[in-house]
């Protein structure tokens, strides 16, 4: 299964004990802990996918997927409907429990063999915010509250504590004016820029994005994508499902290609987009670019 | 026929209102933890909640009267009218209510069950925060109108002697010989008390549709 990994920055000659290591440890349900970041040592990966498979009654989404994904490091994932990108992205958070193989975030990892208690899911879902397709927002409370709640419940934070964060992340993504109004006052776009900043504001070390802009025109997509480019600017490691090929092209470092279950493609944004090696790969992009 | 013959009904009034907001109550708050066991992942919970909510619905309301009162009432647990009339149809109220609920909570959208589960909520932050409020606001018409059945309902405990309106009406009818006036009378009271009710759940309604419509 190695075979579907392409080489991703920071991989150095330790990595196959690293990974050999890891499993050892996931299989027996022991979790390695971080260790402090050494000055020239490779970078261990934020994300780790081992032979992660899903299925549906017989029918099989996920054909045991292996991915790593660095700290900082954006991932788009492109691929036909139905190719298993959106299982994918909600299996790493746990929103459908794998049937099979590793999931491994910073230092907590999941075995699909056995069925995660609600700490570990807590533990897990607690460094992964998720930004969906039809946005999801609390229709029975503001702006505000969308993004305060969980603040409050999750992180313990005071009333005011949380409003404060909440104010900062609306004006960062451009709504500071909204914080009053009600989810359906705001247009689709932002709508989802509200949902990026409710992710936000629990202090996530992974964003996954499951096709946040394809419910909306694209004239608001452009804004959802513009408050993305900016994020994925900071630093945040971000998965994200998407139609739009320009910001697999421009703003994801990695793209990743799926078809039937499994990973067909994966390398450098650029060098996938303009220059794909492999046949599915090829037919689906220029079917992309024939529209 | 003067006001003199018709006053004396309207001493049944605060039984009809005692017995309809009694009755509401009891179905409001017991049909929760009815509709909790109904969507309960055990299979005996379950199916224990299904053959409630079946068995109180199936049977007439009256006969839950005379079962509660002359039933129960005599020998095993010595009960008055207006508390048996107030037990049976908050029993029949529960179950319809715990309906309602489901009916409101199968259309909170999947999808925010999604989000509080990837913001972490929890399952007791989910319910109150998220899905509870938005099934309180779904179920809103549908209970008012129920409350207004059960308003009317509540006439067949005059059958057991608890003194509300139909009793008193009854008594005057009987009193005067005019059966048609003193009836008619009654059931404009009965019209009364509902307008209200339906007027205020529209309020409300209008008022919660206007925050959160799409």
């Amino acid at each position: 299964m190695g075979g579907a990994g392409y080489c991703v920055q920071g991989e150095g000659p330790n990595m196959t004990d690293r990974g050999y290591e890891k499993s050892v440890a996931a299989a027996r349900g022991v979790r390695l802990v971080e260790e402090p970041a050494i000055a020239g040592a490779p970078k261990r990966p934020l994300i780790q996918l081992d032979n992660l498979s899903k299925r549906y009654g017989g029918h099989t989404v996920l054909d045991s997927i292996d991915l790593e994904v660095m700290s900082g490091e954006v991932v788009a994932i492109i691929g036909p409907s139905g190719s298993g990108k959106s299982t994918l992205l909600r299996c790493i958070n746990y929103l459908e429990p794998p049937d099979g193989g590793f999931v491994t975030i910073g230092d907590i990892t999941l075995s699909a063999a056995m069925p995660a208690s609600s700490t570990e899911l807590a533990r897990l879902r607690r460094s992964v915010g998720m930004v969906f397709q039809s946005f999801n927002l609390f229709p029975h409370m503001t702006v505000l509250r969308n993004i305060s709640l969980a603040q409050e419940r999750v992180l313990g934070r005071s009333r005011k504590e949380a409003e404060e964060r909440s104010m900062q992340l609306l004006k960062r993504v451009g709504l500071g004016d909204k914080a009053g109004q009600y989810p359906a006052r705001c247009s689709g776009g932002q709508q989802q820029r509200v949902a990026i900043a409710r992710s936000l504001a629990l202090d996530p070390q992974v964003m996954l994005f499951d096709e946040p802009t394809s419910a909306l025109d694209p004239e608001l997509g452009l804004e959802v994508l513009a408050v993305m480019r900016e994020l994925a600017e900071t630093g945040m490691t971000m998965i994200v499902v998407t139609h739009e090929m320009s910001f697999a092209e421009n703003v994801s470092d990695t793209v990743m290609i799926m078809a039937d279950g499994r990973i067909v493609e994966k390398g450098p944004s650029t060098e996938v987009m303009r220059n794909p090696q492999h046949e599915r790969t090829k037919r689906f992009l220029r079917a992309v670019h024939d529209r | 026929m003067s006001a003199a013959d018709l006053l004396p009904i309207l001493r049944g009034l605060p039984w009809t209102l005692g017995l309809t907001l009694g009755a509401f109550l009891i179905g409001a708050l017991l049909g929760m933890p009815l509709l909790a066991a109904r969507q309960s992942r055990s299979v005996p919970l379950r199916g224990l909640s299904m053959t409630i909510i079946q068995i109180v619905r199936g049977i007439p309301p009256i006969l839950w009267l005379f079962i509660v009162f002359f039933g129960l009432g005599t020998g095993y647990l010595p009960i008055s009218p207006f508390g048996a009339a107030v037990a049976s149809l908050g029993l029949i109220s529960a179950a319809n209510m715990a309906e309602i609920y489901r009916g409101a909570l199968a259309s909170i959208h999947p999808g925010q069950w999604e989000a509080s589960s990837a913001l972490n909520l929890g399952r007791w932050s989910t319910l109150v925060d998220i899905v509870a409020p938005q099934t309180f606001r779904v179920a809103l018409p549908s209970a008012a109108s129920y409350l207004i059945g059960l308003m009317k309902e509540t006439a067949v405990a005059s059958t057991i002697g608890v003194t509300e309106l139909t009793f008193y009406g009854n008594q005057q009818s009987q009193l005067t010989f005019r059966g048609l006036e003193v009836f008619a009378v009654v059931g404009l009271i009965y019209v009364l008390i509902s307008l209200p009710v339906a007027w205020l759940s529209r309020i409300a309604d209008s008022y919660l549709q206007a925050k959160v419509a799409r």
